[in-house]
């Protein structure tokens, strides 16, 4: 093997050896990245699934105040809800005002009250409650769906005595037929729109975080412990070594990246075999230069902040100079997603950062336009080169050595 | 008979850190065979001199030549021991100096025989495979020691490989350096413990604010000094006052000097000065 290639590849080796020997590491680069997505996807939704199959067989308390009304009564004995009949209390403004029952829901002795009068043709409710109890909210809510209810009886009945058709009086304009067979794209590019959405956002920010933590162990890191003289005394070149650690960095941060991705993946997966969503159609060339993108993305990012991390003067510094560079990610990461793609202006496509997710956002809804490609790869190649050229002139400084101590 | 070719040449060098002048004008020629002393106090230029020779410095003026290679050119002849040792703590001694000998373009299989050779003669054979976290500061030496030797370097260059270590340690050492000497090899050995350089070194070379005050054998600079042992001819050869170190000066970090202004509108280092 060349015996540049070989040192490069001995660096990155130790690199990654050493790095993935904290289990701390093997935590932020494997197992988060991995669950992620199906905890977010899948799991949450589970969760919340569960809750709310809960919620609905919670059977609530609720006292009702006031006039009685069979129609409603018979709505509401369908929904779980345990009734006692009492009085309103007196001296009351509106049935909105808690007066004496104010602790009673406040202390949860019952879940909800519902007030009810009939004043000749129109009756009048109210429904106190606790906001910020469950059961409480549950409880309101299943009152007012089932008031509802008997209000469209009631509006309906009304409207029939006058010799009126309900349908035709309250929805003269209607939709004809399956509003979801009117969309003519397909559920593959669906899904493609709605991934090109938040994928170019997350490879963005994790690609950008995930490389922080071996940039600053890397290099300020190794300042600090004291391994970067008997480093440097080695018969390799500085740029050998920031191509190593480079390598190493970018190796890392790809498994992450790459283990978000499958995770995605599996995630998207479930979620089609249950046809929540399509499986987005993305043809091989978009995918390439998905890759190709997130590649030069990685190069850029990864050598600056092992740039940014090498002019620290301890792991404290380096922190605080890159901590910053996500935030510096999310903003143009989130305001390149409101910009509309359709008849988009070249520009876009040469500015740094938002050219790079543009370009996803395009690949992602298979779009291949010649001149947005040359624009981004020509530009994001420039950048990428530049933040190398930083990296490698901040690896050849001399104070390097000078202030080891 | 020829005289033999010198092993390193420094011919001339200076070596500047901004508008600090590191060296001035220091001329040392080394042989094959010997143990050399570099000797002096904290910040006298012994470390500078020595990272200067093994390449990671490039002087400001003058040349370094190995044999007739130039120093940068010629790193894989030489074997360093930083001060700090170097090691990994979450590799095993032997993934560190295999890393090492890797980069030098050694075989494993050759570089597993020397280090074995040495840690033998070290009694650390059995340390090879455990992780370098633990180790204590005697330990860490002994195989930084065996990770600069691992290659079979020309020269050793050892900083300051006694310090912190405790006395069997420190003893081990400098048997290790002995035998290498006695072995062949040349070793340029900073201390600034004057009992140890008499004891292990060949030649000494008093380093003092930067510049070279005496070269050679321990007996000559005694008499050289008209003094009656090292210790008073060192205090002789050094009378003028010693330098602050030259990392004293170091410059602080942008954010943190911005930072430390920012909210003490002055530098602890600024008030320093105006003492």
């Amino acid at each position: 093997m060349n015996n540049g290639r070989n040192i490069v590849l001995q660096i990155a080796k130790k690199e990654v050896l050493e790095f993935v020997r904290d289990w701390r590491t093997i935590l932020a680069i494997i197992i988060i990245p991995l669950l992620l997505f199906p905890v977010l996807f899948i799991a949450f939704p589970l969760l919340l699934q569960s809750e709310a199959d809960e919620l609905d067989s919670l059977a609530v308390n609720v006292s009702w105040q006031g006039d009685y009304n069979s129609e409603l009564n018979d709505i509401l004995n369908q929904s779980e809800i345990n009734f006692v009949f009492e009085d309103i209390p007196s001296g009351i403004d509106n049935l909105s005002t808690p007066s004496t029952d104010l602790e009673r829901v406040r202390n949860q002795d019952i879940d909800a009250i519902l007030r009810l009068t009939n004043d000749s043709n129109q009756w009048e409710f109210a429904v106190l409650y606790l906001s910020t109890s469950e059961s409480s909210n549950e409880a309101r809510n299943r009152i007012l769906d089932s008031i509802n209810e008997w209000e469209s009886q009631v509006v309906n009945g009304t409207l029939i005595k006058a010799g009126l058709d309900p349908n035709e009086t309250l929805d003269p304009i209607k939709w004809d037929g399956d509003w979801e067979y009117a969309d003519t794209a397909t559920k593959g590019e669906q899904a493609g729109l709605a991934l090109s959405l938040f994928i170019p956002l997350v490879i963005a920010i994790w690609t950008a975080s995930s490389a922080i933590q071996p940039s600053i162990d890397m290099t300020a890191g190794e300042r600090e412990r004291g391994t970067l003289e008997a480093l440097l005394s080695l018969p390799a070149s500085r740029l050998q070594l920031l191509v190593g650690k480079w390598t190493a960095v970018a190796f890392i941060t790809s498994i992450g990246v790459g283990l978000q991705i499958a995770g995605l993946l599996f995630a998207i997966t479930y979620l089609a075999s249950n046809s929540i969503i399509g499986v987005p159609e993305i043809s091989v060339l978009a995918i390439m230069l998905m890759f190709t993108a997130v590649l030069i993305f990685a190069i850029m990012i990864v050598a600056f902040e092992l740039a940014l991390a090498m002019k620290a003067q301890s792991v404290k510094e380096a922190g605080t100079l890159l901590g910053p560079v996500v935030i510096m990610i999310i903003f143009p990461a989130l305001f390149t997603q409101v910009i509309n793609l359709d008849g988009i202006e070249s520009f876009w496509f040469a500015i740094p950062l938002v050219n790079i997710l543009l370009a996803m956002r395009e690949l992602l809804l298979d779009r291949v336009i010649t001149e947005h490609v040359i624009i981004w790869l020509i530009s994001s190649i420039a950048y990428a080169t530049l933040a190398a050229l930083y990296a490698a002139k901040q690896f050849k400084r001399e104070d390097l050595v000078a202030s080891i101590s | 008979m020829d005289e033999p070719k010198p092993l390193l040449t420094i011919s001339a060098v200076s070596k500047k850190f901004g508008d600090i002048e590191a060296l001035s004008n220091v001329d040392v020629v080394i042989n094959s065979g010997q143990v050399i002393g570099l000797v002096g106090g904290n910040g006298a230029g012994k470390t500078t001199l020595l990272r200067l020779i093994s390449g990671v410095l490039e002087p400001t003026t003058g040349s370094l030549m190995f044999k007739e290679k130039k120093v940068s050119k010629s790193r894989e002849r030489i074997g360093v021991v930083p001060e700090s040792t170097g090691l990994y703590a979450r590799l095993t001694a032997w993934e560190n100096i295999r890393f090492h000998s890797r980069i030098y373009g050694i075989e494993d299989s050759v570089s597993w025989a020397r280090t074995y050779h040495f840690a033998k003669r070290l009694d650390i054979k059995d340390e090879l495979s455990r992780h370098t976290k633990g180790f204590s500061r005697g330990m860490r030496q002994k195989i930084a020691l065996l990770r600069a030797l691992a290659h079979g370097p020309d020269i050793l260059l050892l900083d300051e490989p006694t310090a912190g270590l405790d006395v069997t340690s420190a003893r081990t050492v400098r048997h290790l350096v002995g035998q290498l000497r006695d072995e062949g090899g040349t070793v340029i050995y900073s201390t600034h413990h004057l009992a140890e350089a008499e004891q292990v070194c060949d030649r000494i070379i008093i380093v003092h604010n930067g510049t070279i005050r005496a070269d050679g054998h321990p007996d000559e600079l005694i008499k050289s000094t008209m003094t009656t042992n090292l210790e008073e001819a060192y205090v002789e050869l050094t009378k003028d006052k010693a330098r602050p170190r030259s990392d004293a000066k170091e410059k602080e970090g942008r954010i943190s000097k911005w930072w430390s202004k920012f909210l003490t509108g002055t530098t602890p280092k600024e008030v320093g000065e105006d003492e």
